[in-house]
């Protein structure tokens, strides 16, 4: 006879737990942090045409970290989601609160729901303005959600990184300053990364519309320079 | 590309109404027609062509911004009784080429190799553009054409509004190059109907000859 015997819910997540941070620790790490004119989103990637760091809207970005297929699916849903809210209302419309609420929604109701959780961490970025303030919002792989006041880092060594990157005394800098601060930090003490080796996105007001650019490996070598 | 400010009913509905739009940053968009419908589909080509990028990673090549329009135009016009022409045109990064798409009533899309006008003062533009369109004319020569066509229809056309001197309302008017689209700013626009006004005014409103 079939049937599904009694588990323990508290064993289920534990299992379930493990297993996501398992898939997200085979990954390599990526760091959000603010700096004073915008918000750097950098990671390891040697890959140049499949991202982790992403735009979602005028004034948003994402990355994720851990399995690609299933971050990038994430990363659609909200480019649909903003797009469709900033179409219906209007383009102030769209907040990353909003969207971070969504995504916590959505992998929180895979890890309870689903045979299998999302092996995923991502995080939101918000460029603010008169409306909204600037805010990194991280979102772990259970559906926790968490508002990050300067700096936030997700991924495989993301403890390490963030004792690493906390090391520096914690002021709002300049972004060479803090995409300095933040490779260093990704790096460890036994390891340097080149710019081929990163991924580098930020919001910065600059004029235009949308404020998401994507930085070159040449603009990033100038930088690190 | 050049357009009037003027939205018309039974009388003049709007002085300043925007009829061409960016559709994204290499891309504009003229509409004729329907006022609320055209606005429609504007939102819907600028929501569609930045959707695909960011979903893609990659730029709606200029054709397929093109493309794109027909079938919209198609179903709208079609079952509907508010009727939108559009016109699109645009830098294509791909072929580093200004290119011009035409749309007819029923959602066709042809690409122009010279000019394109649409809307009520269509005949008026056309016979002007027709007379002094020149292949690969430098832009300052191409501005002043567009603005002489669209002077003649506003002269001509009833629902076509001309420059506006009193309340200091003028076409819009907008280049797209390699740097992508770019909006002149309403002043220069001004001097620039002004100096076809005082020409106009010492011909006493011919426009032949010289001193067009």
């Amino acid at each position: 006879m079939s049937g599904s015997f009694y588990v323990n819910p508290e064993q289920l997540v534990n299992d379930k737990a493990q297993f996501a941070q398992k898939g997200i620790a085979r990954g390599k790490s990526i760091v959000g942090a603010i700096y004073d004119k915008g918000v750097l989103l950098v990671g390891e990637n040697t890959s140049a045409s499949l991202n982790k760091i992403s735009e979602i809207y005028d004034r948003i970005a994402f990355a994720g970290v851990g399995k690609y297929n299933e971050f990038d699916r994430l990363r659609e849903g909200g480019v649909r989601w903003a797009d469709n809210t900033g179409y219906v209302y209007s383009r102030e419309d769209v907040d990353a609160r909003a969207l971070a609420n969504f995504y916590a929604q959505h992998i929180g109701d895979v890890f309870s729901g689903d045979f299998k959780p999302l092996e995923v961490e991502i995080l939101v970025a918000q460029l603010g303005n008169g409306v909204r303030p600037t805010k990194i919002y991280r979102i772990a792989y259970e559906g926790t959600i968490s508002d990050e006041p300067h700096f936030a880092v997700v991924g495989g060594e993301a403890d390490e990184v963030k004792r690493r990157f906390a090391q520096g005394d914690g002021a709002i800098v300049d972004l060479t300053k803090t995409l300095k601060n933040a490779v260093v930090a990704l790096a460890g003490p036994d390891r340097t990364l080149a710019a081929e080796d990163l991924e580098v996105g930020i919001l910065e007001d600059k004029g235009s519309r949308r404020t998401f650019e994507r930085l070159s490996d040449n603009h990033v070598r100038e930088l690190l320079a | 590309m050049i357009a009037d400010r003027q939205a018309t009913a039974q009388f003049v509905a709007s002085r300043d109404i925007r009829k061409i739009e960016a559709a994204d940053k290499y891309t504009a968009m003229a509409i004729s027609g329907s006022a609320a419908r055209g606005i429609q589909f504007i939102r819907i080509a600028q929501l569609s062509f930045e959707h695909y990028e960011k979903m893609t990673s990659s730029i709606l090549s200029l054709e397929g911004k093109a493309n794109y329009l027909s079938p919209i135009v198609q179903e709208n016009n079609l079952s509907s009784p508010l009727a939108v022409v559009p016109m699109l045109a645009g830098y294509d990064i791909n072929h580093n080429v200004g290119r011009i798409f035409e749309y007819d009533f029923a959602g066709g899309c042809y690409e122009r190799s010279d000019f394109n006008v649409i809307g009520s003062g269509t005949q008026f533009a056309e016979g002007a553009l027709r007379l002094g369109f020149k292949p690969d004319m430098e832009l300052e020569s191409a501005l002043e054409l567009a603005a002489l066509a669209l002077y003649e229809a506003g002269d001509n056309d009833p629902s076509t509004g001309g420059p506006d001197f009193v309340r200091n309302i003028f076409p819009i008017m907008v280049t797209l190059t390699k740097d992508g689209f770019q909006e002149l700013d309403s002043e220069t626009v001004g001097e620039r109907f002004r100096r076809i006004n005082d020409r106009r005014a010492q011909s006493r409103g011919i426009a032949g000859g010289e001193l067009r």
